[in-house]
């Protein structure tokens, strides 16, 4: 996949991390309960490599919050920083885990990022964003019981979307040789 | 589902400024709306976005577009923090909710606030086509170049995303009706149906902004475009593509 192209789907992802927000948002909490703003990240990491999916981890919490005030302006700095990492180790694990089977891997390459984006979140609320008033149980709450429902929707969608991805054509397929 | 809005033809002062100091200015003002905290502030805040919003002629209507889509969402950010954010010198109670006077307060800051700061973004997009936009962030980024980073990289990224929100936008509107023709309005739907409607649209979502990527990065290569060359800006000062 040439730069250009990694580049143009981090931004294209990076815009529907605008916009399914914006649907989500007619379903009360849903921005903290379906985490829709990480469902393009994470593609954007699979699909077009770790740079491309801190590109879109970047970009997307950033212009979302100048364009449509949402996130509010005191959530973009931490929101950003854990989006980039979903983004960057999803990329970085769809490089380097090969099993042989594409939804193996890509599973693997998913729940990797989504426990490393937590971490990161809750490592720099603790130490940088909210020192002293941030607590394991107010992290283990937010990253993993409000978010459930948003959890069980990435590991439902993700998958199914980048394989959807690779049967169109539209990203090269992991195994080539498989498909030949 | 409302949107960002799109570029609005007009002439006016806004319009004719440079993206990169529009964009400068949004950062600005987005940090001085978010600094006001006494009603005095947040007023005079919202004065001058309304200044600005009647002398960019973008018209009302197109500066609260994409405010007025969020509407449920700020009614609710106003109601929880009515309801939840004190407990001291309550106007009613009702289990753990207490509805107080400094609980409202907070919750028309924080509403006003990001109204404001909507309402600037839109301006932003409704008075800026999307070449000057790009061309304005490789503006404001060129320092950066100097000590290496990829600033080519990061203005083609922003332009193409704000670019692309509109488009995306309409295309997910269109996959709405055509799945409300087969189910009927989602939109009477309960909460969790209303969900699991918008998720079955995801991957026709993903699929077809993928092929617009797709098709779209073909066709800046088949012209010539490369992330290492320099290339015509907006003012056309620069105008070397590679061969």
């Amino acid at each position: 996949m040439s730069q250009v192209k990694r580049i143009v789907i981090a931004a294209v992802c990076a815009a529907l991390c605008i916009v399914l927000p914006m649907a989500f948002h007619s379903i009360p909490n849903a921005g903290a309960t379906w985490l829709p703003m990480h469902i393009p990240v994470m593609i954007s990491g699979l699909v077009a490599g770790p740079v491309a999916g801190a590109v879109t981890g970047v970009l997307g919490p950033v212009l979302s919050s100048l364009l449509t005030g949402m996130p509010a302006a005191p959530m973009v700095a931490p929101m950003t920083c854990e989006l980039l990492t979903y983004g960057l180790v999803a990329g970085l694990l769809a490089k380097f885990v090969r099993t042989g089977n594409v939804t193996v891997d890509l599973y693997v390459s998913l729940v990797g990022a989504m426990l490393a984006g937590r971490v990161v979140n809750g490592v720099l609320r603790a130490l940088i964003f909210s020192p002293g008033a941030y607590s394991l149980e107010a992290w283990v709450a937010a990253s993993f019981v409000t978010s459930l429902v948003g959890i069980v929707l990435q590991l439902a969608v993700v998958v199914p979307i980048v394989v959807s991805l690779e049967r169109a054509g539209l990203v090269p397929p992991r195994y080539p040789e498989k498909d030949a | 589902m409302r949107g960002v809005a799109g570029y609005v033809w007009a002439d006016s002062p806004l319009h004719r400024a440079s993206a990169a100091a529009k964009l400068a200015g949004l950062v600005a003002c987005v940090a001085l709306v978010v600094l006001a905290t006494t009603p005095l502030e947040l007023a005079v805040a919202a004065g001058g976005v309304a200044a600005l919003v009647a002398l960019s002629r973008v018209g009302w209507r197109a500066a609260a577009r994409a405010a007025w889509g969020l509407r449920w969402f700020l009614l609710m950010v106003l109601a929880l923090n009515a309801l939840l954010f004190s407990d001291v010198d309550p106007i009613f109670s009702l289990g753990p909710a207490h509805l107080t006077c400094e609980g409202l307060a907070q919750g028309v800051r924080i509403v006003v606030r990001t109204l404001l700061v909507i309402v600037l973004g839109t301006l932003l997009t409704a008075t800026t086509r999307p070449q000057e936009l790009v061309e304005g962030v490789r503006r404001l980024l060129r320092p950066l170049g100097r000590i290496g980073l990829p600033t080519e990289a990061a203005a083609l990224a922003v332009g193409v995303t704000v670019q692309f929100v509109p488009t995306l936008l309409r295309e997910s509107r269109q996959l709405m009706r055509a799945q409300e023709i087969r189910c009927g309005n989602v939109a009477t739907l309960g909460i969790m149906r209303r969900a699991v409607s918008y998720i079955r649209l995801l991957v026709p979502i993903f699929v077809s902004a993928v092929r617009r990527a797709d098709e779209l990065s073909v066709a800046m290569e088949a012209r010539g475009y490369r992330l290492s060359s320099p290339r015509a800006s907006a003012d056309g000062k620069e105008r070397k593509l590679r061969p």
